[in-house]
């Protein structure tokens, strides 16, 4: 080809020759739209007519908008509790799995069963375990505990339905993060723990001095990755909390739902966009933090 | 370079494909062959003149009675006889024309299609129109058209629609017709009036005999359960109740006329007169489900229920011992008004801002929804929006319909209440409303925060 | 010495009575399910007492599915789509993710950026434009048009990208001093090296793509291009009330993926392995 290139320019070209499958795909099909909807945020738009610009109109009525708000609040609270929950478990599993014990592989395997199924599988098994007057569950409570039958907790509903979503999060992809956990676990050294032994470490210690300060950035990865996937809920509250008209009641509405229903149904494109950059800022500071807090302790 | 080379492969597949259209369409006609000709012709010219007198060429080809092909939006395609049966009626009438039907699925359908609808270049002519927020949607997307020109030209009296056209109507105009019009009676399970030794409901009832009557039938013996009614989890099942009396609507903003009912539903929830909603939601019960069950004695629903049971019970899939004896009246009504106000769904056609073929597309949908397409419904057990005596007589003599007189005169529908008329933030109100009706349902909310809660809402959605 | 192991017994004892509940939570909701698919609906919510299999197993279930749905056409459907993403994921992630890894040039940062930044962002914000621009491409209703969403997402960049940067860097250049060409060293060093991620995003993407059910509800409307999941939930639209009929769906959904799982499981540990380090 061109002789006058120079070599950065032509290592250039090899370079851009890698991506440009993968980047021609995705840039046009991924990139553009997503800087699109980026834009539309100070727009307003249905889909059809012409758009007009908006300002910060948009991002002013989100201030006064009661749904909006408690998406907000309902997706932070099962953040905060999906990603620590979904962390520990998935380690204290990695952990037991790493030892050397009978049947290991079968047990890894059904820890990975709940996040290869479908969802719309699940959920059905799922509610039907937590059927507040039928479920197996709910029956263990009454005959078992003796739970009175006012008193049976309604798991779809108020209070109870993030706490739902939370612990059907945490059994869906606890074998995920459980699998990335377990390699982590495999890249630590024996030999460090075999030293700890002849010091006479207990195995808490072992844990707290050699194990979760060799996880660090294993945990970084499965924190970042933990904490974008909550805030990016959505099937989990329509199909554990919908029904009826599929809307969802202000106690389990989440961001992406409000999201798509500003969206698809009422048709207001700007303002669902204005919506997605309160997401995007949020899950982009929190991913901030946690990089600069890795930094810290590296 | 580049630039020219995509644009004159662009214009050369664009006359390609219309030229191939030309021709697939057209009969031998000597006019036809030539424009085709011309047109593969001009393509290494031109592109833009090119396209418009394909186009021409399609209309010509319409107006003069050659093939046309309409895509249809539909859905549910396979549970729902009438699609194919008007299809194949209208075959019939208009020989010349194909309509293709795509099932969009009834779940999400209006997100679909209006999805479908978004920006230019849809493929559909006819679209079906499920519910009014979806219509007031595609009505702002200026995605469908306003039928009133063809309405006036062709004459259409749209009186005979009952009232509903009316209340959706956009600013004078009008931008689809309904062809199916259903009504919500109360249905009941004879049997189970029969082992208590209880008469029948009537045609006549205020809403405290019907909540008397709900409350005798019920039994909450643990195994042999028998609730005097039962409400699906949709939010007209309840809140519409209030509407009946013709002096308040969805749309007022002040929802405090609703708590009455609401009391009444709840209470009876909890004296196990009904399921509970929470119960199911979690477990997505359908509504043919709890009352094929046989242990429900009464259930508000919309006439499109008679078709299915109908139908199921013949095939079998319904247990006749269970739900075979049947019955239904008019919905109870308030305290001083007169029986047969009920809530009224209308199903509707439309034609796309898209087509190319809108005079076909309206023929299409002036059938449907005229009498001959009354007829094809109204034989599939459906009721048609326009009611003549004779599709009455129709669906009161299928057989499988309950012959007592009582059900017969329940068809008898004195004032229609759309379950949302239009409105031009109707897709909003109608979320809000939904959803306040969850909280309320599910006891999240008392029912004096919920209305509370709904006021706030709608009257801040329309500010 | 001997109270020691007691306790390294008790200690034993204690990890595999954890290891059953887990496993237990893990596999109960399957049995449940495989139990209810061959129910009557009546069966399905009995508690006292409850019976895993039914006195007269409800098996037509099995064969309802295939003949109530086209239930064929859209395994076919769900199969072609998903094995023509996955590989192309495969091919040009792996390919890119090479370039980012090892390979300095201009604008490298930003580039990577972009991929990185539309992992934040929930698809239904850019679905809209991005059907209508799909449409003006003619890709409505096109198995094509899902492969073009699912088959370059950023995801797969950055995992195969995190696990090639573990590759010691020496490899290549002791291959560059050789006189081998990028492409080379791509093909014959790290594509070999790289068997453990590959199957890791094998997995990932086969079973994004299988489960799937927003893009092709979107885009996929006529009945002979729809897919499994677009089936399961025709079925619980239209026959709701058929629990047993829903389960018997969903087994059938969950076979090919536990099967693909399976033949790569042993590798996938790996290939977490090295993506997962490095963070």
């Amino acid at each position: 080809m061109a002789k006058g290139l120079s070599r950065q320019k032509k290592r250039d070209l090899v370079a851009y020759s890698f991506i440009a499958p993968n980047f021609i795909g995705f840039a046009v099909f991924t990139l553009v739209p997503i800087v699109f909807a980026f834009a539309l945020a100070f727009f307003n738009w249905d889909g059809s007519n012409p758009i007009t610009f908006a300002g910060l109109s948009n991002f002013k009525q989100l201030t006064g908008d009661v749904f909006f708000k408690a998406a907000l609040k309902n997706t932070i609270i099962y953040c905060v509790g999906t990603v620590p929950l979904t962390m520990i478990a998935s380690l204290a599993l990695a952990i037991v799995l790493n030892q050397k014990v009978v049947g290991r592989g079968i047990f890894r395997t059904l820890s990975f069963f709940p996040y290869v199924a479908s969802l719309v599988a699940v959920t059905s098994v799922w509610k039907m375990l937590f059927h507040p007057s039928k479920g197996p569950i709910n029956n263990i409570l009454y005959t078992v505990f003796h739970v009175p039958m006012e008193q049976l907790p309604q798991w779809f509903t108020g209070g109870l339905v993030l706490v739902s979503m939370i612990l059907f999060s945490v059994w869906k992809y606890m074998g995920y993060y459980m699998v990335i956990y377990l390699a982590g676990l495999q890249g630590i050294s024996a030999e460090l723990y075999e030293a700890a032994s002849l010091d006479g470490a207990n195995t808490w210690q072992k844990f707290q001095y050699i194990t979760w300060p060799q996880l660090r950035s294993t945990t970084f990865f499965v924190v970042v990755m933990l904490t974008i996937n909550c805030f990016k809920v959505y099937d989990i509250a329509i199909m554990l909390a919908g029904g009826g008209s599929g809307e969802l009641t202000i106690s389990s509405t989440v961001l992406v739902y409000y999201i798509y229903q500003k969206a698809f149904i009422d048709w207001k494109l700007g303002y669902s966009s204005a919506v997605a950059m309160v997401l995007f800022l949020m899950v982009f500071v929190v991913t901030m933090i946690q990089f600069r807090g890795q930094k810290k302790y590296q | 370079m580049k630039k020219k080379l995509l644009s004159v492969l662009l214009a050369t597949s664009m006359v390609m494909s219309m030229a191939g259209c030309g021709n697939s369409n057209s009969q031998p006609a000597a006019s036809n062959d030539n424009a085709a000709e011309t047109q593969t012709q001009a393509a290494e010219t031109e592109a833009a003149p090119q396209t418009e007198a394909a186009s021409e060429a399609q209309t010509a080809d319409a107006a003069g009675g050659d093939a046309v092909t309409l895509k249809w939006a539909i859905w549910d395609k396979e549970s729902t006889p009438y699609w194919q049966a008007l299809v194949d009626a209208y075959k019939e009438v208009a020989p010349n024309v194909t309509i293709e039907m795509v099932d969009l699925g009834s779940t999400d359908y209006m997100t679909v299609l209006a999805t479908e609808l978004s920006g230019e270049g849809s493929d559909f002519d006819v679209v079906t129109i499920k519910d009014v927020p979806g219509y007031a949607t595609l009505v702002q997307k200026n995605a469908i058209l306003p039928l009133d020109d063809y309405i006036s030209a062709d004459g259409i009296d749209l009186s005979k629609y009952a009232g509903t056209t009316d209340q959706v109507t956009v600013d004078g105009s009008l931008y689809e017709l309904p062809f199916r019009n259903d009504f919500w009676v109360l249905f009941y399970n004879k049997d189970l009036f029969d082992a208590k030794g209880v008469a029948y409901p009537t045609n006549d009832m205020t809403f405290d005999e019907y909540d008397a009557l709900a409350r005798e039938l019920t039994d909450t013996t643990f195994g042999s359960q028998v609730y005097g009614a039962h409400y699906h989890t949709w939010r007209s099942a309840v809140q519409l109740f209030a509407v009946l009396d013709g002096k308040h609507t969805i749309l007022d903003g002040d929802y405090e006329f609703m708590k009455p009912y609401y009391e009444m539903v709840l209470n009876q929830e909890k004296d196990g007169v009904c399921r509970k909603y929470t119960d199911l939601k979690a477990e997505g019960l359908h509504y043919s489900a709890a009352f094929s069950n046989g242990d429900v004695a009464m259930m508000n629903m919309g006439s499109w229920y008679v078709a299915t049971l109908i139908a199921s019970l013949q095939s079998g899939e319904y247990d006749a011992d269970l739900c075979g004896n049947w019955g239904m009246v008019k919905y109870p009504h308030a305290e001083g008004v007169e029986p047969g106000s009920t809530l009224g769904t209308i199903t509707g056609l439309s034609v796309t801002s898209a087509t190319d073929t809108p005079d076909e597309a309206w023929n299409f949908v002036k059938w449907v929804s005229g009498e001959e397409g009354a007829a094809v419904m109204a034989a599939t057990g459906n009721f048609p929006a326009i009611m003549t005596d004779e599709a009455m007589d129709l669906i009161t003599g299928l057989d499988g319909f309950p012959t007592d007189d009582a059900s017969k005169e329940a068809m008898n529908v004195s004032n229609l209440y759309l379950e949302v008329p239009y409105a031009e933030n109707v897709s909003e109100i109608n979320s809000a409303l939904d959803s306040y009706h969850g909280s309320i349902m599910s006891g999240e909310m008392t029912i004096d925060e919920g209305i509370a809660a709904m006021n706030e809402a709608v009257q801040a959605i329309k500010n | 010495m001997k109270s020691a192991r007691k306790k390294a017994i008790a200690g034993k004892v204690l990890v595999y009575v954890i290891l059953i509940i887990i496993a237990a939570l893990m596999i109960i909701p399957f049995i449940w399910m495989l139990s209810a698919s061959i129910k009557s609906d009546r069966e399905v919510f009995q508690m006292n007492p409850f019976v895993l299999i039914p006195e007269n197993p409800k098996w037509s279930n099995y064969h309802d599915i295939w003949t109530k749905i086209p239930m064929l056409k859209f395994v076919e459907n769900t199969v072609f789509l998903t094995i023509v993403v996955t590989f192309l994921q495969l091919l040009t992630s792996s390919f890119a993710a090479y370039s980012f890894a090892k390979l300095e040039f201009k604008h490298k940062n930003t580039l990577f950026f972009a991929y990185i930044a539309t992992i934040a962002m929930p698809w239904q914000v850019y679905m809209v434009p991005q059907f209508i621009m799909m449409r003006k491409f003619g890709l409505n209703d096109k198995l094509l048009a899902i492969i073009c969403l699912q088959a370059f997402s950023a995801f797969g960049v950055f995992m195969m990208k995190q696990f090639y940067e573990d590759i010691p860097d020496e490899l290549c250049e002791a291959a560059r001093i050789d006189g081998m060409s990028e492409y080379r060293i791509y093909a014959s060093i790290m594509l070999p090296l790289s068997k453990p991620a590959l199957s890791t995003l094998t997995i990932f993407t086969f079973v994004n793509t299988w489960n799937d059910y927003l893009g092709p509800l979107i885009y996929l409307k006529s009945e002979a291009k729809k897919t499994i999941q677009l089936g399961l939930k025709m079925f619980i639209s239209q026959y709701s009330s058929d629990y047993g009929l829903i389960m018997a769906g969903s087994v059938l959904s969950l076979i090919p993926v536990l099967a693909v799982f399976l033949c790569l499981q042993k590798y996938f540990v790996e290939g977490v392995a090295s993506t997962g380090l490095k963070g």
